[in-house]
């Protein structure tokens, strides 16, 4: 295969992706403070109004809104095709997704429940043009890989996870009779098992053995994990309308989902110990900690199947791990290691003038021992987490955890902006 | 023909070696990369540094790209 050497601009602006990783921590934050203002215990129900407020915080404005930012820049270094009209839509997902999910939260908070007919439409606006331009840019590629699948497959369910939600909450907001735990267990099913882990999948085969100095995942993994697993999610919504089937099937699907997930995990975690360069680094620790609690939330999820007694409890903790533990983790790791990079090279990309006149060393731009007390305080928060559903003051412990990971991902970031900032005027100035 | 080998190095190694071997490539000389993966990202700096480039994708799962200098029009 031979590639003609004109190509189009491919990396978008580095203010694309650095606004939604800025904004990200702010998110964590409130999502701290949302817990912090529903005066009971939060985690001792995760269907209360403010439990469903913060949750939403963490699951949209921060994993989504990495993600979101991620997908734009990851998209023309992995298949070699941009997004199409990067600043527009960069502008018109982050907007309205900061809007939406702020008058979502509110919604739950003060309980003007006709507040959520305006986050949706705004949520919607905001991934309606994420999907499609995500969609023509996949389209666009060349490139045939393994991450685009599990890219377009993540999109895939993103968009049916968007339009569950988006009945949900003019649901709500209408006073509509639906079948919500159905709808809400599907819109989930979606959103974690589908968009979130599928994506992770999809960076993790070219982020690990590309940063973590890993062998490649084996051709078996990236060919058929990423269909398997969406296929099935499809199974399991497939099975989610029919009460009356019995009860093994959905035993057995749920049981082959987390094995799916469990391969991932194991094998990700098998590479990691194989890395030809063994120094310690703060960003795989972030993975290998994510990668333990995709693990942990999938023992308790099987857990919760064989002692259906204890259902309740061992499924809010699989809930917890799932996504303070693994997607959390994995993300706060993913943006120590991007974000420098980011950086890095496109303050490289000045060329001669800015390798003569010093570009700083990638490892230099956010300190590293930062990312080490992040990663301790990520390790002390999920453990809190797990034990916050039986314990008001441990919850209190966890909030602060997330308040604390906020502030110190939010001035983390900042320094990075800060450093490209200094650099980019001395090179001018040169 | 000058040859840099960049296979297994993390990021940005292979961006700051294949840019210091351009430095030193000669005006009619060709520049033979060996890489892991497909470097999207560096075609922009090549392109924006006046360079004109061939990629060829390996049966061993690398990549050998061959870099010239862009002929003036």
């Amino acid at each position: 295969m031979q590639i003609a050497s004109l190509s189009t601009e491919q990396a978008p602006p580095i203010s694309v992706p650095l606004r939604y990783f800025a904004a990200a921590p702010v998110f964590l934050i409130f999502s701290a403070l949302l817990l912090a203002l529903s005066g009971s215990n939060p985690f001792a129900d995760l269907r209360s109004g403010a439990q469903i407020a913060a949750t939403h915080h963490i699951t949209l404005g921060v994993m989504a809104m990495v993600m979101l930012g991620a997908i734009q820049q990851m998209l023309p270094v992995v298949i070699g095709s941009p997004m199409p009209a990067s600043r527009i839509v960069a502008w018109l997902t982050f907007l309205p997704l900061i809007a939406g999910v702020l008058l979502f939260s509110a919604s739950f908070m003060l309980g003007k429940m006709f507040m959520l007919d305006w986050a949706w439409t705004l949520l919607g606006l905001s991934f309606l043009i994420f999907i499609a331009a995500s969609l023509l840019s996949l389209w666009r590629a060349t490139a045939q890989n393994a991450t685009k699948t599990a890219i377009f497959l993540s999109i895939i369910s993103l968009a049916g996870a968007v339009s569950l939600g988006l009945l949900l909450a003019h649901g709500y907001a209408a006073g509509l009779p639906l079948s919500y735990p159905l709808l809400a267990t599907a819109h989930i099913s979606l959103a974690l098992g589908g968009w979130v882990l599928l994506l992770i999948i999809g960076v993790s085969y070219q982020v690990v053995p590309m940063f973590q100095l890993t062998p490649n995942y084996p051709k078996w993994m990236t060919s058929a994990l990423a269909p398997a697993l969406f296929i099935v999610l499809l199974l399991k919504l497939g099975l989610l309308p029919f009460e009356t089937m019995p009860s093994w099937s959905g035993f057995f699907v749920e049981c082959l989902f987390w094995l799916l997930a469990c391969s991932f995990a194991v094998i990700t975690l098998k590479l990691q110990s194989q890395r030809r360069r063994r120094v310690p680094d703060a960003p795989l620790s972030f993975f290998r900690l994510g990668m333990a609690s995709l693990l942990l939330a999938a023992i308790f999820s099987l857990a919760a199947l064989i002692w259906p007694q204890y259902s309740d409890n061992l499924r809010t903790l699989s809930a917890l791990a799932y996504i303070l533990g693994f997607a959390l983790s994995l993300i706060q790791g993913m943006l120590y290691k991007i974000v420098p990079f980011l950086i890095w090279f496109h303050l490289f990309r000045g060329g001669i003038k800015a390798i003569k006149a010093g570009v700083p060393n990638m490892k230099e731009i956010i300190p590293e021992p930062l990312m080490w007390r992040h990663l301790w305080l990520q390790c002390a928060t999920l453990l809190t987490a797990l034990m916050a559903p039986w314990s008001t003051e441990v919850a209190y412990l966890t909030m602060l955890g997330l308040l604390l990971q906020g502030i110190l991902l939010a001035y983390a970031i900042y320094i990075g902006i800060r450093v490209y900032r200094h650099t980019l005027k001395r090179l001018m100035q040169a | 023909m000058q040859q840099v080998d960049v296979r297994g190095l993390p990021p940005p190694e292979p961006f700051i070696n294949i840019n210091a071997a351009l430095q030193t490539l000669a005006a009619n000389d060709t520049l033979k990369v060996l890489i892991h993966r497909e470097p999207y990202p560096l075609y922009d700096l090549l392109r924006d540094s006046g360079y004109q480039w061939q990629t060829t994708a390996l049966t061993d799962g690398n990549f050998e790209i061959l870099i010239t200098r862009a002929l003036c029009k």
